[in-house]
């Protein structure tokens, strides 16, 4: 197996990137004291995030998939993160499958 | 497990970074169903664009942020543009920046030596669930937040490499239900750190302005002005209080 130096080279360029990604936010505030007004920016990040990264679901063009997010929302609302998850998985796929 | 609590500052917060660790592992698993598949289907179509297979490990372990991993396969030609894959990196991954500043109060105290390993395995699940666990039991535990991040690394580096391998047999795992599980484990770290309406207020914002890049801008570009208008709304609502 060979491997190609410029493949190599594309990936480990990824590696950095990333890492830099990883490291940048925690270097930048490691030695700064918040004010509170920075301190309610920081406290919204984890919403902001995660919120984000699913919101393509939020405006999916197939109702069958609108669909199956009704589900995981209800199934988050309610359920601990374990079985939200399982009935989610298995009411999507159901849905997906029957619809 | 010594090299997790062996410091005397880890002791004191953390009396037993064994079980710590081992209860990271555990709570990890409705996590790993989610990556299974995705990183079998990740694995199977970098075999597809011709990686060695064991370019794939190097990949996922080396970079292990799925999303743009996800991108740079789909962005991937022989031979690879190098600066347009690194651009679309950044692009994907700068989320992890705002993740690292709303860490860093929680770990400063921590040495470099624990810390810069804890950020290297920072995922959007590790880190939201560390964060969550941080906010029940009153302090940071990193032998939890390790826990979690060893089973997810281990489990992702090994399942891409076993889709780069099987490959073809496995091309329509995206059909079923198990996508679903990251907006599920999302939803469930949404609703623990609620706490009402209005601090809930920029997360709209969040979800309105993702939504319209994503309809509106090919790429991954929403991530990115999702989180950062969520943020710039926390900062103007936080000024008029």
């Amino acid at each position: 197996m060979s491997l190609d130096l410029w493949t190599v080279l594309t990936i480990a360029s990824m590696g950095v990137v990333t890492y830099c990604t990883r490291l940048g936010g925690f270097l930048l505030l490691r030695n700064r004291s918040l004010s509170p007004r920075a301190l309610a920016v920081v406290e919204a990040v984890p919403g902001c995030v995660l919120i984000s990264v699913i919101a393509p679901r939020f405006v999916s063009d197939k109702p069958v998939e609108l669909l199956a997010l009704a589900v995981a929302l209800l199934a988050a609302w309610r359920l601990p993160l374990m079985p939200a998850v399982l009935l989610s998985v298995v009411a999507t796929g159901l849905l997906r499958h029957f619809l | 497990m010594t090299t997790f609590g062996s410091s005397s500052e880890s002791l004191a917060r953390h009396p037993a970074a064994g079980p710590e660790f081992r209860r990271g592992l555990k709570e990890s698993l409705p996590v790993l169903i989610g990556f299974l598949p995705i990183a079998l289907v990740l694995g199977a179509q970098a075999a597809d664009k011709g990686f060695h297979t064991i370019e794939v490990p190097m990949m996922a372990g080396g970079n292990f942020a799925g999303g743009s991993e996800f991108v740079a396969v789909g962005l991937w030609t022989s031979p690879p543009h190098l600066l347009l894959i690194a651009a679309m990196t950044l692009l994907v991954n700068c989320r992890h920046l705002m993740m690292g500043a709303a860490l860093a109060p929680l770990v400063r105290h921590l040495p470099a030596r624990k810390i810069l390993p804890a950020l290297y395995l920072m995922c959007d699940e590790s880190w939201a669930m560390g964060l969550a666990d941080a906010k029940k039991r009153g302090g940071f535990s990193l032998p939890y937040y390790l826990g979690l991040c060893a089973a997810m690394w281990l489990t992702w580096v090994v399942f891409t490499t076993v889709g780069a391998v099987v490959g073809p047999m496995i091309g329509d795992l995206a059909t079923f239900g198990f996508d679903m599980a990251f907006t599920a484990i999302f939803l469930v770290l949404l609703r623990g750190a609620w706490t009402g309406f209005k601090a809930a207020r920029p997360w709209f914002v969040s979800l309105a302005v993702a939504a319209a890049t994503y309809l509106l801008l090919p790429g991954a570009w929403y991530v990115a002005t999702g989180a950062a208008s969520g943020l710039v709304a926390a900062w103007f609502l936080a000024g008029k209080e």
